[in-house]
């Protein structure tokens, strides 16, 4: 047993923290909001400059090749500082997904190009269904490819992106394929989510789709997508352990300053025991997560660890920020105050690729066979 | 980082699993019966303990020249967290917690005698801190020790004075400042020979097992029994709380439970055909048990690790305690519930299902938010130590 985190990789959070600080005061996070793509290229250059984009790369595409663990590093810095960063759908869900499961030519082709400052992304989720392996989107075999139809929701950067990652059923065989957002049948309209985002649902129709361009079909494609839920769910774990953390310190010191009935709100239990609720449940958090992710990171069987640490995941998001808001009053609402932008992430990430009901029903069944199995 | 035991420590795991069932014989599980003796005291009991100190388990972690093993606090986490499971009343108190602090603070003659006695599993000691008004409030408390020549005089009361009534000696903090300006450094620690005149216990009878009460008359014992500082208790009292906390919330013990249940609902039969665990409500409390004891078993680790890195962080320490205790209320809520009406059935009466064990945990259950500090001051310590927020008032 051994939790020490490696010096490199206390390195690479650091690094990560400064840039990624220059990028997200106030002023500059509120020219996302909204109507905007949630994306900003300047910092997403500075990342790849740094080499922060390759964390899970090959080093013969450009990347350091420090692995997984090291890159849900990142995305709890960036889930700290709520930059404009779309590391989970590029770096997790769709490079990550090709790193470990698509072709060579692919592999040589796009790693290097996200490594770089590319924008791949993943569509992973559709209406009613968080499970890409079991998709509700058909593809046809076609002369040199297949012809792909359905709909995807809730697409990050689909309108910048070069190529999008997702999973289609032919004929009860699965596929995952890249598709291009500008090909022929795709439509992307926009999505305004809870985080206060733009996001893209995809119409495909009949999308003719290259042979090149398929990354996995049959049971390495079911691996594929099963690696890709279970990694993008811990990385938006570990997004969440940074926001939830940002938003307990952002609690912690302004109830600490604020006064009422002449004295600092936090001297009264009521809320400094709120506060410290929030510590435990984000330390719960924090050991899940770093369990599932290095669990993933040795190529280890993680599916049992990340659906808990997923469960923890909405729990402790509903909680932390429910009691952030509330401890502050109406300022936690006002939209010229940090707090609320973490809060509406936080829910984004509560409510995607699998809530804790949902998740507490499946890990319930799974429990079932396993006794069912041994009585 | 990786979270897993190494193949040594998943074999000190299984030995000490195996070495257990051979601690918890027939006659101790007989014995165990009497509600008196449920936390030890008994004939087998005493047996079965001098056999561990003989067998060499006693004080893993401690020192060489006090004949430990000098293994690392994970190690002791395992061991500590196998003998729970096993359902055996080992004295942790007193060879995790007083021990130690006795070993360093004690008389070279008591400490011969106490530690030496605790290694070979023959002592065990009572904690006598809280009274009747000092409970969460300890540096409030009034028992006075008086300096008369060689001897100290105690005089006072203490409640919930637990397993005093076969305890050898009481662990005892008394008074020997009377100035009330001097809450915290006016307390010295002592020795007291349960043996001694003027002692004495009653019982108190709670939601579960026994506790006592414990009276301290014109109590005279010699100051070679005075451990550590005269005034210099408070330290020797938190330092000892501190090293408890470990093992108040470990995983094992409730990860037995879970299993207990969940075996118990995939055998026997649901009302609506199928087996219990096959209905969706009862599969969500066991993964809701789940999800819990995870995170349970993975900070219990941690914080063996991060002891063997350094001092126990004090604002993870009582996240521990609290997370642990609320959660082990939580898990016996979410498990009873499975078993439905029959889950209230006592030990020993026709019906009981696990032998009535959860039933039991559940109802003493209630001890654990407050016991060993109370998770109040517990969130506290973690507003202040942890987020740096003000003292509340
Ligand atoms: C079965 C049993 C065994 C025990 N064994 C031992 C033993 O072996 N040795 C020993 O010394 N003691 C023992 N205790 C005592 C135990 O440690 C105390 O019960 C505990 O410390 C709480 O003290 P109290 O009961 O006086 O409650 P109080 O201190 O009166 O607390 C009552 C309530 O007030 C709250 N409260 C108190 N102070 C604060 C505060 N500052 N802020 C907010 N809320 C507060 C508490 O959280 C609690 O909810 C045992 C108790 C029991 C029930």
């Amino acid at each position: 047993m051994d939790f020490t985190i490696a010096e490199e990789l206390a390195s690479v959070q650091q690094l990560a923290q400064q840039i990624l600080n220059d990028f997200s005061d106030v002023e500059q996070l509120k020219a996302f909001d909204g109507e905007h793509v949630r994306f900003d290229s300047k910092l997403w250059e500075a990342l790849a400059e740094a080499g922060l984009l390759g964390l899970d790369i090959p080093e013969p595409q450009g990347g350091t090749d420090l692995g997984f663990f090291a890159l849900t590093a990142l995305c709890e810095e960036v889930g700290r500082t709520a930059a404009p960063a779309p590391v989970v759908p590029v770096l997790v869900s769709a490079a990550g997904t090709l790193r470990r499961f698509g072709s060579d030519a692919l592999k040589e082709q796009w790693l290097s190009a996200i490594a770089g400052g590319s924008i791949v992304t993943a569509a992973l989720e559709e209406y009613g269904n968080e499970d890409p392996a079991t998709p509700a989107t058909s593809a046809k075999a076609t002369e040199g490819g297949y012809a792909v139809s359905g709909t995807k929701i809730c697409v990050s950067l689909a309108d910048q992106a070069q190529r999008i990652l997702l999973s289609a059923n032919c004929d009860g065989q699965l596929i995952v394929a890249l598709i291009d957002p500008k090909a022929a049948g795709v439509t992307l309209s926009p999505q305004l989510v809870t985080a206060n985002e733009l996001r893209h649902e995809i119409a495909l129709d009949n999308v003719q789709v290259p042979a090149e361009d398929i990354v996995a079909t049959g049971a390495t494609a079911v691996d594929a997508m099963n690696w890709a839920t279970q990694a993008t769910r811990t990385a938006l774990c570990a997004s969440m352990l940074g926001l939830c953390d940002k938003m307990m310190r952002i609690t912690g010191s302004y109830t600490s300053e604020r006064e009422q009935f002449g004295r600092a709100i936090a001297t009264f239990q009521s809320v400094s025991h709120r506060v410290a609720d929030c510590y435990i449940d984000i330390e719960c958090l924090r050991l899940v997560t770093q369990q599932a992710a290095s669990l993933i990171d040795q190529g280890r069987p993680a599916e049992e660890a990340v659906t808990i640490a997923k469960i923890w995941c909405g729990d402790v998001a509903h909680r932390v920020s429910q009691a952030s808001q509330h401890c502050h009053g109406g300022t936690g609402v006002d939209r010229d105050y940090p707090l609320f932008r973490y809060c509406l992430q936080a829910r984004q990430i509560e409510l995607s690729m699998g809530n804790s009901a949902q998740l507490t029903g499946q890990l319930g069944e799974e429990i079932a066979r396993e006794f069912l199995a041994a009585s | 980082m990786n979270i897993e035991l190494t193949a040594a420590q998943k074999a000190l795991q299984t030995e000490v699993r195996e070495y257990m069932k051979t601690v918890m014989t027939p006659e101790l599980l007989e014995e165990m019966k009497d509600d008196d003796l449920k936390e030890g005291g008994g004939p087998e009991f005493r047996k079965q303990y001098a056999r561990m100190g003989a067998d060499g388990w006693i004080g893993l972690s401690w020192p060489k020249d006090l004949g430990g093993k000098e293994l690392s606090h994970i190690e002791q986490y395992i061991f500590t967290d196998e003998v729970i499971r096993s359902g055996f009343a080992y004295p942790f108190l007193t060879t995790e917690a007083v021990a130690p602090v006795l070993a360093k603070n004690a008389n070279d003659e008591v400490r011969e005698e106490v530690v030496g006695g605790v290694k070979r599993g023959e002592v065990t000691i009572a904690i006598g801190y809280s009274e009747p008004n000092a409970g969460t409030d300890l540096a409030s408390l009034r028992t006075k020790a008086e300096r008369d020549g060689d001897d100290w005089v105690i005089n006072g009361q203490k409640m919930w004075t637990s397993l005093a009534n076969y305890a050898d000696y009481v662990w005892l903090a008394a008074r020997t400042d009377p100035d009330p300006d001097k809450k915290h450094k006016g307390l010295t620690m002592f020795l007291v020979p349960t043996d001694t005149p003027g002692y004495s216990c009653t019982p108190v009878r709670t939601l579960g097992a026994r506790t006592n009460a414990t009276y301290y008359e014109d109590v005279r014992i010699s100051d070679k029994y005075r451990v550590g500082e005269i005034n210099g208790g408070w330290k020797l009292i938190t330092s000892q709380l501190n090293v408890e906390r470990l093992s108040l919330f470990t995983h094992g013990q409730v990860h037995s439970l879970y299993e207990s249940v969940a075996e118990w609902a995939a055998e026997t039969k649901a009302p609506s055909g199928g087996k219990v665990i096959e209905q969706s409500w009862v599969q969500h409390n066991l993964a809701r048990v789940k999800v819990g004891l995870e995170a349970l078993k993975i900070m219990c680790w941690n914080q063996a690790w991060m002891m063997d890195q350094g001092p126990l962080d004090m604002a993870k320490a009582s996240t521990a305690k609290v997370y642990g205790s609320e959660f082990f209320v939580e898990l016996y809520r979410l498990l009873l519930e499975c078993m439905g009406g029959a889950g209230s059935i006592a030990a020993h009466s026709p019906g009981a299902i696990l032998q009535g064990k959860l039933e039991f945990r559940w109802r003493v259950g209630s001890i654990l938010t407050f016991g060993g500090g109370t998770n109040e001051v517990q969130r506290d310590i973690i507003a202040m130590a942890g987020l740096w927020m003000p003292r509340t008032r």
